[in-house]
């Protein structure tokens, strides 16, 4: 297992590097000139924006500037942006608010999702089951922006229930923007639920410990869960790392200052280093989550051994 | 390591990703190995089960007729359309509430809002099929490659698709059409999509592939004498689109959906192009006085995507033996 | 100055991206310097993110302006009513014999946050600072007009690369006569230099600033009624006190104030219906016809010192005839526009000139509105190729696309001609193109007044001198006559005199028509029940120092 842990280990570095490559291309091959766009319709004064031109490597082929971001970076220099903030800084004051929004959502997705599947799972094509099935139809085709306004508008405004905006009242604020963001997700986890359950009820496992007499509560909880809720945990383990990154949407409309808004602010300010940093820094979470899922696999699952 | 030991983590590597995938492509649930049957006959019945066990499946009905009629409105929108023309506006209508004789009522340029959201099933639907192809195609060409050749091309091609994987598909789609290389239209759009969405297709041929690859029957094609092509096209890549298709059904609809969400954060269509994610995102600004703004074309949206939705339920329910009661 | 984030980024909000600055206070009258005396308590303020360090010399835009005009006090302010330069700021006064060398004599007992007082040499060490382009202040050229200014510039070459340093870090006009007074030299006769010192840009800074400046744009240290306890949050705000050692008139009736930055103003308003915040200085347009019955007299409307026009691109053969652009100009119907998109929000303009700013003449422009009879008139004698559509420029994610289909839609209405809207980009490929002649159509051109004198409205935007890359003038109008009345306005030796030029100007201006102005700006704001005399001037600032809390 450790050999394992270790190879997947070092598997991700080429994979970080690749993926820095990738949007530090993609961010160089943006058109336009992002020293311009700083003044607006009033143009900074030439030789000031010569200055930030040089400050920043703008000037310099996108090879070297490539070269000169690692370079910095094996210093633990991640850059900055425009105005002179260190990307680092940036990372680690957004970080915990993207990482809370992150836990409440999954958390969400896992209770609710989990526990509307097994209900529906437990009768296949009964009520419960269709309106699962037809609830979470509906909730997966709803942009997420509809939701985001409409469930701010109606529970924040409307009912009082949660906080409307920003992060003033703890992990409570994180509460609703954490279910917008759950939704789509826990219909997911709610479907998957219900077909593992559905399925593995049917297990000649299932049917002996009936035979013996067991209630079928017990039954259900002690041997039909553990098994039906590995792919769930595959699952909600890969959507850890998708939710980090695609947050921004959710951030924006609940006001809540995490990572995602900043790399959207980044990429239309074309501060390479900052949009650099943050989506690394993505994609390493989502390559360390899948690797937690594997492991937890083997726990969850005494048929799989690594190595 | 000896040897051995690579080969026995290569395979296990294998088998972990390939449970990702069909977790996430919703396309089987347990640990068994991958479905292979590669006979002529068994598959041909494993096609006319499918079919037996769909038309028995309301769902499938459903999403079928829900699908036709919105392709039916793509093609013709005038059809639907009750006359009215979309470009044909007027100020003084502007924000109009529905009525009698304009049932969607009318946007703020005073445009009539149903001929708008009608004419808007053209281009959603073709950015979600459009950009679906291209899933298809990209997963299926890197998919098989992969897994048909192994070894360092595997390794590589696995390895390109973990870095975009890992990339967030809103994030990099943004990136890719604010570069403007491929313009602002339908085809950029579904493009940009496609480009960091095809990975999980990718995987789940590969997977396939490669479990086919070492069945009997494609060892006897070999030992016949034929060619490396022949073998992939016509032996190993029949088996292995079952789960890729089903997967592409569902996310025909995550696409159209995504079009809205790029258009909220300013990458996507261009007015005065038509289409549900312009309308949902101008609507958006309006929703507190005009809600019928964000209502009809939202309904529509929400509709085509469980059109798509529900039929992808209902074909993974029909291909997986094992949900059949 | 430009507005920021808050309609420039995400939210298509029906706010001309950049504009924002100035006029006379619409909503709430009783009194511009309220009762003086700390009241206590404490409120909030809704801004944008600010782009920028706190630092005055590097602030060219609305949020972070807004901050750092609470934490600095400058040499002159303005009349929230008649937004004329009044001195209840630092100078005592600031005269001059020949409109070119002015003196500036600053009062006593002013002192920063630190407790260092502001002399003579902390305005000139803080101009010298931001003028010098190592320094990369975005407000540099604020400075170009006093002598010296160029050799402070680092020298270029063609592809934009700086090849040395600049030749000085003073400027010569720049001279510390003693602690209390210093003398500037303009290159050239400027009569409204007085004025344009209220700008944030001409601030003083303390000597802490330049053993620090990374860590002082985070928590400034200034002379205004407000002081920085703790470093701005990103994200999230910044929470100032009251400055007890004020020694301006304006000071703080509040303990403190909290700026709480949101990146929707749209969850900042539905924030202040709920109670959460206190003022909200700009309302989501859907929401303006509601806001007034519901907050009643706690409803603020201001008009705002900018103009938006409809640019021509004179270099374009399509658009060489004046007699073209007029009818455009009048294939437009600006009320019914304002109506339908902007909820009334917008005054359909009629001079180049902000009416909150003296100059402004009601009737100046009279093609300014609708006539489609006149206007294809117009079009047919000048040959007009109407099979042809005409490409309608903005720049992306700003929320200018409703307004600019509306006016597509007029002219192919009224004209016969149709469009294409050309708003797919962004300012950093919008603004080169600008710059590079690119336009192939009319464009959307928005301007916020820097500091409220009529000539703001019309050098920087019309000017030889300010063609690009040197300045604003995207339209590449260019006309001998229309520079000479305004440097005659700028050496005039009375402000009658001036006003007089400028007007000449700008009545060249309407004959050439290089842009058909459009819209002046109405600003709409609220404020909860815990907060009263709440004043929202024609810069679209909260006069923070004047808010008192009674909740």
């Amino acid at each position: 297992m450790g050999r394992y842990v270790a190879r997947r280990l070092l598997l991700t570095i080429p994979v970080l590097i690749g993926a820095s490559f990738l949007i530090f291309a993609l961010v160089y091959a943006l058109p336009g000139d992002p020293i311009r766009a700083l003044g607006g319709d009033r143009p900074l004064s030439p030789a000031v924006q010569a200055e930030l031109r040089e400050e920043f490597n703008l000037n310099d082929p996108f090879v070297i500037q490539y070269v000169k971001y690692l370079g910095d970076l094996v210093q633990g220099d991640f850059g900055t942006d425009f105005r002179g903030r260190e990307v680092l800084d940036t990372i680690e004051q957004r970080l915990p608010v993207t990482v809370r929004l992150t836990v409440v959502a999954i958390a969400i997705e896992a209770v609710i999702g989990i526990i509307a599947g097994v209900l529906a799972g437990i009768r296949r094509n009964g009520f419960l089951d269709n309106l699962v099935l037809v609830s979470s139809t509906i909730i997966v085709s709803i942009p997420i922006l509809v939701l985001a306004f409409v469930a701010q508008f109606v529970f924040g405004l409307q009912f009082g229930w949660f906080p409307i905006a920003g992060i003033g009242d703890g992990w409570y604020s994180y509460l609703l923007p954490g279910m917008v963001l759950a939704a789509g997700s826990l219909a997911y986890v709610a479907r998957l639920t219900r077909t593992s359950v559905a399925e593995n009820l049917r297990g000649d496992y299932v049917r002996t410990a009936r035979a013996k007499g067991l209630p079928k509560r017990t039954v259900i909880v002690r041997h039909t869960l553990r098994n039906s809720l590995i792919p769930v945990v595959t699952f909600i383990g890969a959507d850890i790392g998708t939710l980090m990154g695609g947050a921004i949407v959710t951030e924006s409309v609940f006001n809540l200052p995490g990572l995602g808004r900043a790399v959207y602010d980044a990429i239309r300010a074309q501060e390479g280093a900052v949009v650099v940093g943050i989506v690394t820094l993505f994609v390493f979470f989502f390559i360390f989550f899948n690797l937690v899922v594997d492991v937890l696999y083997a726990v969850l699952d005494p048929r799989i051994r690594y190595d | 390591m000896t040897d051995r030991n690579r080969r026995g983590t290569a395979v296990d590597q294998q088998q972990a990703d390939l449970r990702h995938d069909e977790v996430q492509a919703g396309t089987q649930t347990g640990l068994d190995e991958p479905d292979v049957d590669v006979t002529d006959a068994r598959q041909n019945s494993l096609w006319s089960d499918a079919w037996g066990e769909l038309k028995r499946n309301p769902l499938f009905w459903i999403g079928s007729l829900l699908a036709l009629g919105f392709v039916v409105m793509a093609l013709f929108p005038s059809l639907f359309a009750r006359g009215a023309d979309p470009r044909d506006c007027s100020l003084a209508n502007s924000q109009g509430k529905p009525s009698a004789e304009h049932w969607f009522g009318f946007d703020q340029q005073g445009c009539d809002y149903l001929a708008n959201v009608v004419y808007g099933a053209r281009n959603s639907l073709i950015i979600g099929l459009l950009a679906v192809a291209v899933v298809l195609v990209m997963g299926i060409l890197v998919g098989a490659v992969a897994g048909f050749f192994g070894g360092g091309v595997d390794s590589l091609l696995s390895r390109i698709t973990d870095i975009f994987y890992a990339l967030p598909l809103v994030l990099g789609a943004l990136v890719v059409l604010r570069s403007g290389t491929l313009g602002r239209g339908v085809v950029a759009v579904a493009i940009a999509l496609a480009a960091f969405g095809w990975m999980t297709a990718m995987r789940l041929v590969r997977s396939q592939v490669i479990a086919v690859k070492s069945s009997d029957y494609v060892a006897a094609a070999r030992a016949m004498g034929a060619s490396n092509g022949r073998i992939l096209v016509r032996h190993i890549l029949p088996n292995a689109v079952a789960p890729v298709l089903v997967y592409t059904t569902i996310t025909i609809g995550v696409l159209i959906a995504a079009e809205a969400t790029l258009t909220y954060l300013g990458v996507g269509l261009q007015r005065p192009a038509i289409s549900w994610g312009l309308q949902i995102d101008a609507g958006q600004n309006l929703l507190r006085v005009s809600p019928h703004l964000v209502l009809f074309p939202s309904l529509a949206l929400t509709l085509t995507v469980m059109a798509f939705v529900m039929l992808g339920d209902a074909l993974r329910d029909a291909l997986d033996p094992r949900q059949r009661a | 100055m430009r507005l920021s984030k808050r309609s420039a980024v995400l939210v298509a909000t029906g706010l001309s991206g950049a504009m924002v600055l100035s006029a006379c206070g619409g909503g709430d009258d009783d009194g511009g310097t309220g009762a003086a005396g700390g009241d206590g308590g404490s409120f909030s303020v809704y801004i944008g993110e600010p782009e920028n360090p706190l630092v005055p010399g590097n602030t060219n835009e609305t949020e972070g302006g807004q901050i750092v005009d609470s934490l600095f006090t400058r040499l002159v302010q303005y009349d929230v009513e008649t937004n004329e330069a009044v001195f209840t700021g630092v100078a005592e006064s600031i005269e001059s014999e020949d409109q070119q060398t002015w003196t500036v004599n600053l009062k006593e007992g002013w002192t920063f946050h630190d407790g260092t007082p502001v002399t003579a040499q902390s305005f000139v060490d803080a101009w010298n600072y931001t003028a010098y382009s190592p320094n990369a202040q975005g407000n540099s050229y604020f400075f170009s007009n006093i002598a010296g200014y160029d050799q402070l510039q680092a020298p270029t070459d063609d592809a934009g690369n700086v090849t040395g340093e600049p030749a000085a870090t003073e400027m010569s006009g720049l001279r510390v006569i003693d602690d209390r007074t210093f003398e500037v030299e303009l290159t050239s006769p400027y009569a409204q230099w007085p004025t344009t010192t209220g700008y944030t840009a001409f601030a003083p800074l303390p000597e802490a600033f330049f053993e620090d400046p990374e860590g002082f744009g985070e928590q400034p240290i200034g002379n205004g009624p407000f002081q920085a306890e703790e470093a701005l949050v990103p994200g999230q705000g910044i929470t100032l006190t009251r400055y007890d050692d004020y020694a301006g008139e304006t000071e703080g009736n509040a303990d403190s104030v909290e700026y709480r930055i949101y990146t929707e103003q749209n969850t900042a308003y539905t924030d202040l219906q709920a109670g959460n915040v206190d003022i909200v200085d700009q309302l989501p347009p859907e929401v303006i016809a509601s806001a007034e019955g519901e907050f009643g007299d706690r409803y603020l409307e201001t008009a705002q010192g900018d103009i938006t026009s409809l640019g021509f691109p004179t270099y374009d053969q399509r658009f060489a005839d004046p007699n073209v652009r007029k009818a455009f100009s009048m294939a437009i119907d600006r009320q019914a526009i304002s109506d339908a998109i902007f909820n009334g929000t917008r005054t359909p303009a009629t001079s180049y000139i902000s009416p909150v700013v003296d100059g402004f003449r009601e009737d100046a422009c009279q093609v300014c509105e609708l006539n489609a009879e006149e206007a294809n008139r117009l079009l047919d004698e000048a040959g007009f190729d109407r099979s042809q559509p005409v490409d309608l420029w903005f720049n992306a994610g700003a929320g200018h696309d409703a307004w600019m289909e509306a006016i597509g839609n007029q002219i192919r209405e009224n004209l016969g001609v149709d469009y294409n809207l050309q708003g797919n980009l962004d300012f950093s490929e919008y603004l080169p193109l600008q710059d590079a002649q690119g336009m192939t159509g009319p464009f959307r051109s928005g301007w916020i007044m820097d500091y409220p004198v009529a000539e703001n409205f019309l050098g920087p935007l019309y000017s030889t001198a300010a063609i690009p890359p040197a300045g604003s003038n995207v339209t590449f109008y260019s006309n001998p006559e229309f520079d000479q009345a305004i440097a005659e306005g700028n050496s005039a030796e009375s402000n009658d005199a001036a006003i007089e030029a400028y007007q000449n100007a700008e009545d060249i201006l309407l004959e050439d028509f290089p842009a058909a102005p459009l819209f002046y700006r109405l600003n709409q704001g609220a404020h909860s029940e815990n907060v009263d005399n709440v004043i929202i001037d024609a810069f679209g600032r909260v006069r923070v120092a004047d808010v008192q809390v009674v909740g």
